[in-house]
């Protein structure tokens, strides 16, 4: 039996006492697009390392032999993975599957889930940040470009969400 | 002691980067106990099932805006040496547009899909996966988008600024924002659909 959920409020204030934390410590935020795109960098860097040099936007994560993979976000995604491995663990929620609504083949969804991440990793880059380097750091800042940005995700979301619905009720 | 701290000397960017990790862990842990690495409640904000997912972020928001805001005024952090996010409207609503279908479409944003692939979830795998080949596109083909992603630059640009007002009134407006606003999509949530699953 899974262990119950946290309460919405708690956890959102352990997530902001998360980013206090990054602002107090470090004078910035926390994210997590930006070391996946490293991440995707520096793998696109190892296979095909003429286009990864040859783009404007990649070639200065490795400019003067700089790894992007030394990064604090990379850092902090690290310690993401075994937060969340052991959360799964002690509330008994380790399990290889595939999550979905009742009306869908697991190979539909997983079709869904490689789009759904091709066009985030793309709008992430475009937007600067996602939901918690952007949304939630920004709007904390009380950035104005961080807020625009939230009411956008659910505009998008919303938009969308009927003709997929398919997938999930 | 005044922060940031590795920004002033208190401690080393070795210790820093410790902190970062540790940092991670309680962010990966509450992310999980909150119910975010599952892509059904993830995708069900967009259809007010469970709207736990935006409740958790006002919440967060207002958490982290008291925090930071708060220990300026106590004068335990020193803003001047504080790195602020920069503005770029129109690229943040383009892309902030396009990353809420993707959410939609996909079940995760970058850091529950993370989240969710340590636990198991193979769509939060395959997500991953399309994340990278995302953030490949956008940065192999820069060309075709690099005067957009730079116009309608506003450096730092913030709430208290845009409409003239004192940061702590700002800070005020956020959290009435967040504070009503979970409560009226709560209430549609019961409206429409009831309880969560």
């Amino acid at each position: 039996m899974k262990k119950k959920l946290w309460d919405p409020v708690f956890g959102g204030v352990m997530i902001g006492i998360a980013i206090i934390l990054t602002f107090y410590i470090s004078g910035r935020g926390l994210g997590a697009s930006g070391a996946l795109t490293a991440f995707a960098a520096t793998i696109q860097n190892w296979i095909l390392p003429s286009v990864t040099q040859s783009s404007e936007y990649f070639s200065k994560y490795f400019a003067n032999g700089a790894n992007p993979l030394n990064d604090y976000l990379v850092f902090l995604v690290i310690g993401v993975m075994i937060g969340s491995f052991i959360a799964g663990i002690v509330s008994k929620d380790m399990k290889l599957e595939v999550l979905k609504g009742p009306n869908i083949s697991n190979k539909g969804r997983l079709w869904y889930a490689l789009v759904g991440g091709v066009l985030v990793g793309y709008a992430a880059r475009m937007a600067r940040g996602c939901t918690s380097g952007q949304a939630l750091v920004g709007g904390a800042e009380l950035s104005v470009g961080a807020w625009a940005f939230m009411f956008s995700i659910f505009a998008g979301g919303f938009a969308v969400a009927y003709f997929i619905r398919r997938q999930w009720i | 002691m005044i922060g940031p701290l590795v920004k002033n000397g208190i401690i080393s960017g070795g210790v820093n980067t410790l902190f970062a990790v540790l940092i991670g862990i309680l962010f990966g842990y509450a992310l999980q106990r909150s119910g975010f690495t599952n892509s059904k409640k993830i995708a069900a904000a967009f259809y007010m099932k469970d709207v736990d997912v935006p409740v958790v972020m006002f919440t967060a928001i207002i958490t982290a805006s008291i925090g930071l805001w708060g220990l300026s005024l106590l004068g335990l952090i020193d803003l001047g040496k504080f790195y602020f996010l920069p503005s770029y409207l129109l690229p943040m609503v383009v892309g902030g547009f396009i990353f809420g279908i993707g959410m939609a479409v996909g079940g995760f944003c970058p850091g529950t899909s993370i989240a969710s692939m340590v636990t198991g979830k193979i769509d939060a795998m395959v997500f991953v996966g399309g994340f990278l080949l995302g953030s490949l596109l956008f940065g192999d083909l820069y060309p075709l988008w690099d005067k957009f992603y730079n116009s309608d630059s506003n450096g730092v640009w913030r709430i208290d600024q845009l409409f003239n007002i004192n940061v702590g009134l700002a800070v005020l407006l956020v959290t009435l924002l967040g504070v009503f606003g979970s409560i009226g999509m709560r209430k549609l949530q019961y409206k429409f659909w009831g309880k969560n699953d």
